[in-house]
């Protein structure tokens, strides 16, 4: 069984956010969730600055804190690494939500086929879309995944449901890097199993050194950082992106 | 086509060869523990095509399930993206299904200069309509009808076949981008561009102006400089960022140099001055490949013998013709030669430099003098003047100091700033050296302007509309806003006719270029205007006549270069699926649109042009009696090419890599003759002779000031405005949106909502602004007093000049879209044309003086 973890390179990241959208596409998150956001922070003062990013999606931790309060089994760890949520099974009760201090959870508080950017009801349009929303509603998603063989992927499902960061499961499972890392224009996002030596996180990881998001809360993230430091109180946000309207 | 994902990567990646297979260090489509499956029961088929937002035109996939597109990917085989895209790239599947495109042709029914009242038109009748507006206008002077470049991504179609069979006259977008950028490299070194390093052998990177994190550099829009860029940091280049505001280059920059704008000529200036005050001078170079060893006389013109130029021989202690092979010229001193006092042009030069000094410098660009002293001992250090280094088995001088500046040429003194950093690489001799200057992204090719540029015949009134070879500017780049100045005021240029029909191709010019309500002047003006545009353009919505439809991802469009510098390749655009709605793409439109106006067929016909323009050799060239479709004219240009298989293979495969491009025709000292055979203009003779002529011809000094052989300092107009407009105005590029032509796509407007006005908090705190308040930012024209003002949100920033504010340029492009609704002003509402805002090669100005309040 594969061990997967992301590994961010931040002295690579040029904060593009190409990745937010490369996941909003395959996806198909509604109108302001960002199952991975990207940071950006500026430092100090006038002339002496600095300008850095910080990608962030689910740390899809080994002691995850959202699973240990989800009192359905909807979310879980998944023996691969992935912590995933059955949309099936979630009752909304947001608990997983408040137990996440990474807050990469996102609930549906409306109808998500209502909440998609635009109105895709024009006969043009579902002409050539069968009426799909959002019109380029991806079919991987629909599939059951894992041994377990339950409804883990993607996002836009049902009101009143938690959604988050599957790693793509929809593409591990095929073999495929999670979208945002297979897109990457830097080649700052890198995903594999650990257990390969050979793996590109395996080698990035033995090459520099690495810190995880509040590691000293023992939620062993599998979520590495290489680069930069972790933000501070002297980080400031800069060209914030509003999420969850 | 049906072809899975792997499938089609297997082939593409073998296709582009072991050059594009790996990705930068590690990841190249690193297979997971798969148990493919697929979408059971579905069609699924990846459709290469090319991204239409931006410049560089990167190779897209869309898959494709049951015909419908639901993703757009990068090409992994494609040299400019390699399997990635930015955010604007992967939000383009929304615009594709956008309802609120303009879904048919449209008719107005209002008046124009308010938004527009609509009539939706069958093609036939809109076409029929343009086509009889073009008979008449044409009828009476061809040139009266205007084509106006925009987003023009099949320059054969479009600038070159139609402008030719209509004879429009054609305007430009490139006053407004780069081009005093592009005239300084014609001009002085005879390559089409501006300028960007050899990134692969690169050690010392001036990064002038570039926007690294949001903008593209030099020619290209984004993902392909970043690329190299991440590679060379990782070799270990070093990276100096020149900018008012570092936001671009931050995270990659050792050391940032806050520039006061409009002052980039000094500094170069002083950097000149430090190179030779520090003995960093490739003198080989400048006395075998520039004019620097050309006796100057004391009126400023070269010596002449039988009308060659004279350098002076050491060997011989006499004048010899620059072309005697065995001369060995002087760089400096003072000579006498046909009893006149005569100067090598580096004499001059350097004479010139002696009072630009790094003191000087700091002072009128705020920046530390010992700042700029070590920039320049680093550039001298870094540039291993004498050293070579083996290329593809050949020896070439390796200087790895170079600069990267493009949109930084539209200012006041652009040209000569531009030249003036050309001159900074120039004395370093890392010009088409390993590791130094570039400014094209194909091979080392002379460009035609450069014998042009040096021969223009300024001509007596009439003009055209763009004052083309006027004694007001003798180089000119064709710039829209002095268009609209002439359009008021034709009489002032000296211009007889003014057009009266214009078709707007894929352009917004209302929000796009610079000068708003000068363009809003200029387009009530004309009689007839047609907007061609997937969207309705603020432009369109205020002034078209008939809006035109145009597709995005839903067309056959190209052929498009591909090269990311290293790797030669050329692409197209294929169609995704069925044009959405009733849009077209432009290539169909202007087939219609020729035969309905009676341009298409016969000599001198749209076809006819179409062969010349697309290169086409027999027998593939198009009939000119038969309306091909836009298929088959690719068909035909890719098997004139040598593709065999024709069209077909860029609908299988996306892009036709070339192969890598060999040393011999890359590096400029490489080429045989080296540099195409031409010297370097370090001297720009002829920038004095139209100083002259301009002078004579009785032009104000505000057009003829700048002509100067050598580039000069002056103070930007702008600062004469009254010393309460305090601030510099800027404008800048986000990553997110690509000019004026993307905030309506939802999944980019959400990421950046709407305009904003970058402040520095200790100027703010002064005023009483506090960060996220509205206000009002306001410009001042130093030549008329005229006042503007637009309401926008304040937001603090450290990483700006305390007397610099910066505006995105992005919003307010698109009318009736509810995610363009209420972004707020673009800043080019703010910037002035003509005189003071313009001037040299009438090339546009970003920069003025505002003030800020609430």
């Amino acid at each position: 069984m594969p061990r997967y973890a992301m590994v961010v390179d931040l002295d690579r990241c040029m904060g593009c956010r190409a990745c937010m959208e490369a996941c909003k596409v395959e996806n198909n998150t509604p109108t302001a969730a960002f199952w991975m956001y990207v940071f950006r922070f500026e430092e100090g003062e006038y002339p002496n600055t600095y300008i850095w990013f910080m990608p962030r999606p689910c740390m899809h931790c080994d002691n995850p804190p959202c699973a240990k309060v989800c009192p359905v089994g909807a979310r879980y760890k998944r023996e691969d690494g992935l912590v995933a949520t059955d949309w099936d099974r979630c009752i909304g009760c947001r608990y997983c939500e408040v137990a996440c201090p990474y807050g990469v959870n996102y609930f549906n508080w409306k109808e998500p086929v209502r909440n998609y950017y635009l109105d895709w009801g024009e006969r043009d349009v579902r002409r050539v879309t069968n009426g799909q929303t959002p019109p380029y509603r991806n079919p991987d998603l629909d599939r059951p995944y894992g041994e377990e063989k339950r409804r883990v992927a993607g996002g836009g499902r049902l009101k009143g449901v938690v959604e988050k960061c599957t790693f793509c499961v929809q593409r591990v499972e095929e073999g495929l890097q999670p979208a945002c890392v297979a897109n990457c224009p830097a080649f700052a996002l890198h995903f594999g199993d650990l257990e390969d030596p050979q793996s590109s996180v395996s080698q990035v990881l033995g090459r520099k050194h690495s810190w995880r998001l509040l590691e000293e809360l023992g939620t062993e993230p599998r979520v590495y950082y290489v680069g930069a430091h972790p933000a501070h109180p002297e980080s400031r946000q800069i060209e914030e992106v509003k999420a969850r309207v | 086509m049906k072809l899975t994902r792997r499938t089609f990567l297997r082939t593409s990646v073998a296709a582009s060869g072991s050059l594009l297979a790996g990705r930068l260090l590690f990841g190249d489509l690193e297979t997971l523990r798969a148990a493919p499956r697929g979408v059971p029961g579905a069609v699924e088929e990846w459709v290469p095509t090319a991204c239409w937002i931006g410049k560089q035109d990167c190779g897209m996939l869309a898959r494709r399930i049951d015909g419908r597109v639901v993703k757009l990917v990068g090409h992994p085989g494609h040299p400019r993206n390699r399997g990635t895209l930015c955010p604007k790239g992967a939000a383009q599947i929304m615009a594709l299904y956008d309802p609120n495109r303009v879904k048919t042709p449209l008719i107005r029914t209002n008046e124009k200069g308010v938004p527009g009242r609509w009539r939706q038109a069958t093609w036939e009748e809109a076409l029929t309509l343009v086509a009889q507006k073009m008979r008449e206008v044409r009828a009476k002077e061809p040139s009266l009808l205007v084509w106006q470049k925009g987003r023009s991504k099949a320059k054969a179609f479009y600038d070159e076949a139609f402008v030719k069979a209509t004879g429009a006259t054609r305007l430009h977008h490139g006053a407004f981008c780069s081009d005093a950028g592009y005239r300084a490299g014609e001009y002085t070194v005879g390559i089409s561009g501006v300028l960007h390093p050899d990134f692969r052998h690169c050690r010392y990177l001036l990064a002038w102006g570039y926007n690294l994190t949001n903008a593209g550099g030099n020619q290209l829009c984004w993902i392909t400089w970043p690329q190299q860029l991440i590679q060379a940091r990782e070799r270990g280049m070093k990276v100096v960022a020149v900018d008012p505001r570092l936001r671009g280059t931050a995270h990659f920059a050792d050391e940032w140099l806050p520039i006061r704008p409009g002052t980039d000529l000094a500094l170069a200036l002083a950097l000149c001055h430090e190179l030779i005050a520090l003995g960093a001078v490739d003198r080989e170079y400048l006395a075998r490949y520039t004019n620097a060893p050309f006796l100057v006389q004391e009126d400023g013109f070269f010596l002449r013998r039988e009308g060659k130029e004279q350098v002076w021989d050491l060997r011989a202690g006499g004048p010899r013709p620059h072309d005697a092979g065995d001369a060995s010229p002087a760089l400096e001193g003072t000579f006498v030669a046909d009893g006149k006092r005569v100067k090598p042009a580096f004499q001059v030069l350097k004479e010139h430099l002696a009072r630009y000094t790094p003191e000087w410098a700091s002072e009128v660009c705020g920046v530390p003098t010992e700042q700029i002293r070590r920039v320049a001992r680093e550039l001298a250090e870094n540039a291993r003047i004498g050293s070579t280094v083996v290329v593809d088995g050949v020896r070439i001088p390796y200087r790895p100091v170079a600069i990267m500046a493009y949109h930084v040429s539209q200012q006041e003194l652009g040209f000569q700033a531009v030249r003036a950093m050309l001159l900074v690489v120039m004395l370093l001799g890392a010009v088409g050296a390993v590791g130094g200057q570039r400014l094209d992204v194909g091979p080392w090719k002379v460009h035609e302007n450069f014998e042009k540029l040096e021969h223009v015949e300024i001509k007596d009134p009439p003009y055209n509309v763009w004052l083309k070879d006027s004694k007001f500017f003798p180089i000119n780049s064709n710039n829209s806003s002095i268009v609209a100045k002439v359009m008021q005021d034709p009489q002032k240029y000296g211009v007889k006719q003014i057009p009266e029909m214009v078709i707007v191709h894929m352009s917004n010019p209302l929000v796009a270029f610079a000068s708003t309500p000068d363009l809003e002047e200029a387009y009530r003006k004309f009689k007839f205007v047609v907007v061609i545009d997937p969207w309705l353009s603020r432009t369109a919505d205020l002034f078209a006549d008939v809006v035109l439809p145009a597709s995005t991802l839903e067309k056959y469009e190209g052929p498009l270069a591909a090269t990311d510098q290293y790797v030669d390749a050329v692409a197209l655009r294929v169609p995704v699926m069925e044009p959405l709605f009733q849009s077209r793409g432009e290539i169909e439109i202007y087939l219609d649109l020729c035969e309905k106006a009676g341009v298409l067929y016969g000599k001198d016909g749209y076809l006819d042009h179409l062969n010349e323009a697309l290169k086409l050799k027999e027998p593939y060239r198009l009939p000119v009696d038969r309306k091909p479709t836009v298929r088959e004219i690719f068909d035909r240009w890719a098997k004139s090419e040598g593709i065999a298989e024709g069209v077909a293979y860029f609908e299988k495969h996306g892009v036709k890599i070339k192969g890598a491009v060999p040393a011999t025709k890359f590096y400029g000292y490489a080429t045989d003759p080296p540099f195409g055979g031409v010297r370097h203009r370090l001297y720009g003779e002829a920038l004095l002779r139209y100083r002259l002529e301009m002078r004579e011809r009785g032009v104000p000094e505000i057009y003829w000031r700048d002509y100067t052989p050598l580039p000069t300092w002056r103070k930007p107009t702008m600062e004469g405005s009254p010393p309460e407009y305090d601030l510099y105005l800027v404008s800048f590029k986000r990553i997110e949106h690509k000019q004026s032509r993307s905030s309506q796509v939802p999944l980019l407007a959400e990421l950046a909502r709407q305009a904003y006005v970058e402040i520095n908090p200790r100027t703010a705190r002064a005023k009483g602004i506090r960060d996220g308040e509205q206000v009002w930012v306001e410009s001042h024209n130093a030549v008329t007093g005229e006042t503007r003002r637009v309401r926008a949100v304040a937001r603090y920033r450290e990483s700006i000049r305390p007397d610099t504010v910066a505006m995105p340029h992005h919003f307010g492009g698109v009318a009736r879209h509810p995610w363009a609704d209420g972004q707020g002003p673009s800043p080019n509402s703010l910037f002035f044309t003509g005189e003071g805002y313009v001037a040299n090669t009438a090339d546009q100005s970003f920069h003025v003086k505002v003030r800020v309040y609430k």
